[in-house]
Formats: structure tokens, sequence, C-alpha cells
């Protein structure tokens, strides 16, 4: 790598989030325990957690103000196996809103008895004539485990496949990995958890990694109703400019979290989150939405008799690819973002 | 020889910058070989054998893979590229690239799929609307880490897979290159010349210099060839498969080989217990087509290991099919002899 990429200073969350990222089990929509069960680790030292009947990751703690809910989901795009060949090749479906346009020639690791490397498979030009055009839909992709017969043996119809890759740091402090939608947000949450420890203080908090955001938010809408909160910050990550996207619908890499301004979230947490923004200096945006947030947010808002929810996303770009990208300053603002406001409510409750 | 490959397949050195891989086989090679470089930069290298003979032969791999090369730097600090050799362009969006020699880490952007009108979520991004983000904002701060006409690779480590299967970037051909540098610093039964050419991916251009100065009688071009033993692909069109041994091709889109050189590759395969097949389907090319035509004529043939997904960060081939091929060519050093040559 060219010297003067790296950042020291985020050495701690880059590995963070490289363990919540890549480094651990499945975290696919509808199976994520490989990535529950890591993050439970790692909020375990913060406060007791636990794994409910869907699978959400709850932990809770007791102290100042009200009870805040702190909302990250945990679940990541990725495929679901629906026939395994004799040859070890192995045809698969959506699991979420995967890019199908970035999957040829993609690695892939496959969840079945045990993991296992595949490679989405991709025609050379020598025998496609180099015709560009249509992306292949899943009734053309296939999925090559190098296995033969004895794929049979380690994987079945169910089984969940991920988009595999490293993580990395990239020019301007920025961090590049698989699944960052959304264990950027579980990672933020988890670094702000560290900033209220470091000041000695302790809040009434629910944390919830909640499952099944991709596919509807379940995880969210049961993790809210045991947690009784009546108010909650969801974390999520939304889009980061890059050429083609119009200007109005995305925010700036490095230039601060997003704070949500929509229908579904309230209000006064919105201006509550920009005020204290302010207050401490941190850099953020806004981002308008009409109707729905399409995260956490609108499930979590109508659960039980309703919840004041704020918003506060991660500008990220090639969302539901291999390579999204965050700035880890971002990620590292956020946190501070949530601690002070956090603490501010602790001190106005008082 | 898989050591060979594993870091072979890890140096970048698209068509044109091979110096890096020329530079790592040089210093394999030691004192097993006469190296010399041409002015195009393809390596020549002089191995003596237990016997000398009047015939000289001449084995080929290619050092050059395909890739991307900067073109242009936009205000924002995006890379604007082309391909450099064949590249399908469905398979780049969303790949990570490794630009430069100094590998600066980047990604084939994509618009998120959210953002895509139905249209757009079912078709490949043209090719004239991809981009690498390196994580520059700007034009300025993109200059102080690459610069246009840096030339960039996949991003992809060499994985070995299933059974016995190894998926790499570049194993077209740093394949060839790791089986003759087995060859080299190994004892070989006659005096040989290796060529490690470049600028195959665009044109089999090294390898017509290479082919004039060394003045082979025979040639055996060392190669991987493209594998679609696929679900749903049938018959002829699997051209070859993994597992099946070294390819011997009788045709392909550059060159008709030589018929005898050919049986002979057989004949020797046979008694040697060697694996074998013929690619089914006349398509590819590779060096031949520029070396049977150096000079007076050479009489050439290939021996390729099967590949699937050539071209692609995510090339797979069967280290089985590696030894056999290092075998074939090994056998092929012994058979030919002088007579063949008319």
């Amino acid at each position: 790598m060219k010297e003067g990429i790296r950042i020291k200073k985020y050495d701690k969350l880059e590995r963070l989030l490289g363990e919540l990222a890549c480094g651990c089990g499945c975290g696919v929509t509808g199976a994520e325990n490989g990535a529950a069960q890591a993050a439970a680790g790692i909020l375990s030292a913060l406060m007791p957690a636990q794994i409910d009947a869907l699978g959400n990751v709850r932990g809770e703690a007791e102290g100042e103000g009200p009870r805040i809910l702190l909302d990250a989901h945990i679940d990541s795009i990725g495929m679901v196996v629906t026939a395994v060949g004799e040859d070890g090749f192995l045809k698969a479906d959506k699991c979420g809103g995967v890019d199908i346009r970035v999957l040829p020639a993609s690695e892939v690791n496959v969840w079945g008895k045990e993991r296992l490397f595949g490679v989405i498979t991709s025609v050379p030009p020598h025998l496609s004539g180099d015709k560009d055009g249509q992306a292949p839909g899943f009734d053309q992709l296939t999925i090559d485990t190098g296995l033969g017969s004895r794929a049979k043996e380690l994987v079945e119809p169910g089984d969940r496949i991920s988009l595999a890759g490293k993580g990395m740091q990239m020019t301007g402090k920025l961090y590049c990995a698989p699944a960052l939608d959304d264990r950027a947000g579980v990672a933020c949450i988890l670094r702000c958890l560290e900033l209220l420890k470091k000041s000695g203080r302790s809040y009434n908090l629910s944390v919830l990694f909640s499952v099944q955001e991709e596919s509807g938010g379940s995880g969210a809408a049961v993790g809210a109703f045991s947690s009784q909160a009546e108010e909650g910050i969801s974390v999520d990550v939304s889009f980061a400019c890059a050429p083609g996207i119009p200007r109005e619908k995305c925010g700036e890499l490095g230039k601060g979290p997003m704070i949500g301004i929509a229908a579904p979230l309230d209000g006064e947490t919105g201006v509550r989150l920009r005020t204290t923004a302010k207050s401490k200096g941190i850099p953020y945006q806004l981002e308008a939405m009409g109707g729905k947030t399409g995260t956490n947010a609108d499930e979590l808002s109508v659960s039980g008799e309703g919840m004041k929810i704020g918003l506060i996303s991660i500008p990220l770009r090639n969302m539901h690819t291999a390579a999204e990208i965050v700035s880890l300053e971002d990620i590292e603002n956020a946190a501070a973002l949530m601690a002070a406001y956090i603490a501010e409510r602790g001190r106005n409750d008082a | 020889m898989l050591d060979d490959m594993l870091r072979l397949c890890s140096i970048p050195g698209v068509s044109g910058c091979e110096h890096a891989v020329r530079e790592y086989i040089v210093s394999a090679v030691g004192g097993c070989g006469a190296c010399s470089t041409d002015a195009l930069g393809n390596l020549i290298v002089f191995k003596k054998g237990k016997k000398s003979r009047q015939k000289k032969l001449m084995l080929a791999a290619h050092m050059d893979e395909v890739g991307l090369i900067v073109v242009y730097i936009t205000d924002e600090g995006f890379l604007k590229f082309t391909t450099v050799g064949g590249i399908v362009t469905g398979i780049l969006p969303g790949k990570r690239v490794l630009v430069g020699d100094g590998k600066v880490p980047g990604v084939i952007g994509i618009k998120p799929v959210h953002l895509a009108d139905k249209k757009e979520a079912s078709e490949v991004p043209g090719a004239d609307s991809l981009y690498i983000d390196i994580g520059a904002s700007s034009r300025e701060q993109a200059e102080k880490a690459v610069g246009v006409g840096d030339c960039a690779v996949f991003d992809s480590d060499p994985v070995e897979f299933g059974d016995g299967l190894l998926k790499a970037r570049a194993l077209d051909d740093r394949c060839g290159c790791a089986v003759l540098l087995d060859l080299i610093r190994s004892e070989i039964p006659y005096d040989t010349w290796f060529a490690f050419t470049v600028q195959e991916e665009i044109g089999l251009r090294g390898a017509s210099a290479a082919a004039f100065r060394i003045e082979p009688d025979f040639a055996v071009v060392v190669e991987t060839t493209t594998a679609a033993d696929l679900p749903g692909v049938e018959g002829e069109k699997r051209v070859c498969a993994l597992g099946g041994g070294a390819v011997v091709s009788f045709m392909d889109k550059t060159t008709l080989y030589d018929r005898k050189l050919y049986d002979m590759a057989f004949r020797l395969g046979k008694a040697e217990a060697i694996k074998m097949q013929t690619k089914t389907l006349v398509a590819g090319g590779n060096d031949a087509g520029s070396i049977h035509r150096s000079r007076g004529g050479v009489k050439t043939l290939t021996v390729s290991v099967p590949c699937r997904y050539l071209h692609s960060p995510a090339c797979v081939v069967s280290l089985s099919d590696v030894r056999e091929v290092r075998k074939l060519v090994y056998a092929l050093i012994g058979g030919m002899t002088d007579d063949q040559a008319h």
C-alpha cells in the first residue's frame, strides 16, 4: 500500500470495522448469527448483552436520563442457495437487494457446513464476442465452489452466501469493505458507548443490533418493543456523492454524519441533534426525504405505542456491493455526536 | 512451482508495464540460465541442457496481463480509464483495483441500485461511465498518489479452494511463466531458449521480436486457455475442462498448428501417461500467432492450462493441470528431434 494512506488515529476503529464487516461469521439477512455473536461479544464488554428470539443483539444499561434506544442493523445483503449441482456449482437467489450488476467474477463466502470459498461465474471476452449490455439474471449466474460432487455434502438449499472482500484503508481517511451497510452503524454505536464509558457517567440505554432490515425490518420491530424505550436513534448508511448520482440524493464523504428529516422521524430529536452538533463543533449534513426513510427508523417509530426516533446516516459509496466505502472520520463524528446527544439528554432530564 | 505461481500472480504487470514481473523472474532464475532483456522488454533466458542439438527449441510464456490504464483525472479526483487487452465491461463495476507502481487502492464505482431506474438496474453500465475512485476529493489530491498513464490491476489475492483449485488474477499467463521458471531450475535434456514475452494481450507483439532474435526451429507456447466447463454449456462449447490435463490445440484464432507436432505431443503424452485434452472450439489466440510466422517460419505448438473466467479478477485453474502441462513440456524438450524440423 502507498505510504501515507494509513491514518494511525483510526487504527482502532478500522480494526473494529474489519472484525464486524469481514472478520466474523455469516451476517446475511435471516442468518445473522455469525455477525451477531461477534457484535454481542464486543457489546458485552460495555453492558449486559443477549440475543433475542429473532436473533437481535440487545443490550441494556442503567443510569441517567430517559431510556434511549440506539439501533443499527446487523444483517447485510447477500444470496441464498437454491440448488446444489453434482458438478459443484450452486444456483442462488438474492437475499436482500444485492446489486446483480456487480456479481459476475465476484468472490463469495458460502456458509454451508463450513465456510467455503466460491467464485461467481463470468463469460470471458474470447467466448462472449465482447457483447456488453444486459446484466445477467440469477437464472444465468452460478457459483463455482470447485468441489465437484462433494459440494452436496457441504452445502444445501437455504445456506447463505455473502460477498467476500477484505477491509482496506484508502486515500482521504476512507475505508472499504463489504457489509459496511450497516456494520458501519454497529461500529458507530459501539464507539459511542466507548466514549460514554470514558466520560465516567452511565445512562439509560437500550442497544439494538437488529436482524432482517434488508428484508423489511422485522428485527427492529420486535427489538424496539422489548426495549420499552420511548425515544431513540437509528444509525444507518446513506448514499454518498459519486459520479452519476443527483446531488440532492447524496451526502459528501468526510463532511460529517447526515441528520435525517422525514415524516417518520421526530422533528424535535432532529433539531436537538443539530443543536448538539453545532455546540460541539461536529460537522454534519442534512438529509431530507419525502415519505419513508427506507431504514429501520420507519419500523421503530411505529413499534408498540410509537417512539420518537432520530436518524443518523453515514454516507457510503457503492451500496450493496463488496466494495462499500465510508469515511472513518464520518463514523467517528457520528459516534461523538450521539455520545454528546445522550449526555445532553441525561443532563436535561436530571 | 506453486510458490512461484502465487508470487507471480501477486505482481502487477499490465501489457507495457511488465518490469516487476521480469525482475521477479530474473532473480528467480539466478544462476540457472543466462538472462538478457531486449529492446521491448522481453526476457530471454538460455539454459544449457545435458546435450546440445542442431535445431533450436524456444519455449515462450507471456509476462503481461490484461488490466486498465488511467487516461484522465476529473476535477473531483476520479480516474477515467480504458482497458488494456480484452476485458468485458460486465465484470468491472464494483471491483477493487490497485493503481500504479505504488499499488494505490481504488474501486470501480457504481451508482447504487436503489437509485437506478428499472432499465439501469438490469444493464451493465456503459464503459464510458465507469471510473476508479481512490478516495481523492480533487484532481490535485489524486495526482499526489497516481497519474495519467498509470496502469491498474484487479486487487485479487490468490486463494486455493475447492478440490485443488487456485483462484487468482493474471493466471493468464503467469501459469506459463511459473512452468518455464520451474524448467529453467531443473535439469533438462537439451539446450533450450526461454522467452518471457511482453505485450501478448494487445496483439502478440513481444513474441515477434523474441522469436526473430532467438531464431528457433521449433517453438512451444505455454499458456492458459479458456475453459467453459460450466453448467448450461454443452458439447464443443465447453472448449476444455479443468482437471482434464494439458490442452494441446490444433487451431485457434491466430494459428493453424503443425499437425506433426500436434500428433507427436499426444504420442509423447500417452507414452508418459500425461493427462491431455484438446480444445474443442476454435477460440482465442496467443503468441504462437506471431512466432510461427517469424523469419522463414517456425513449427509451433501451444500447450495450455485450462482456465475458467479468463481475463477476470477471479481466474480459476486446477493445480493438477499445471503439473500435467509441466510434464508435457518437459517431455517435448526431449522429444523434439532434428528431423522433425523438416
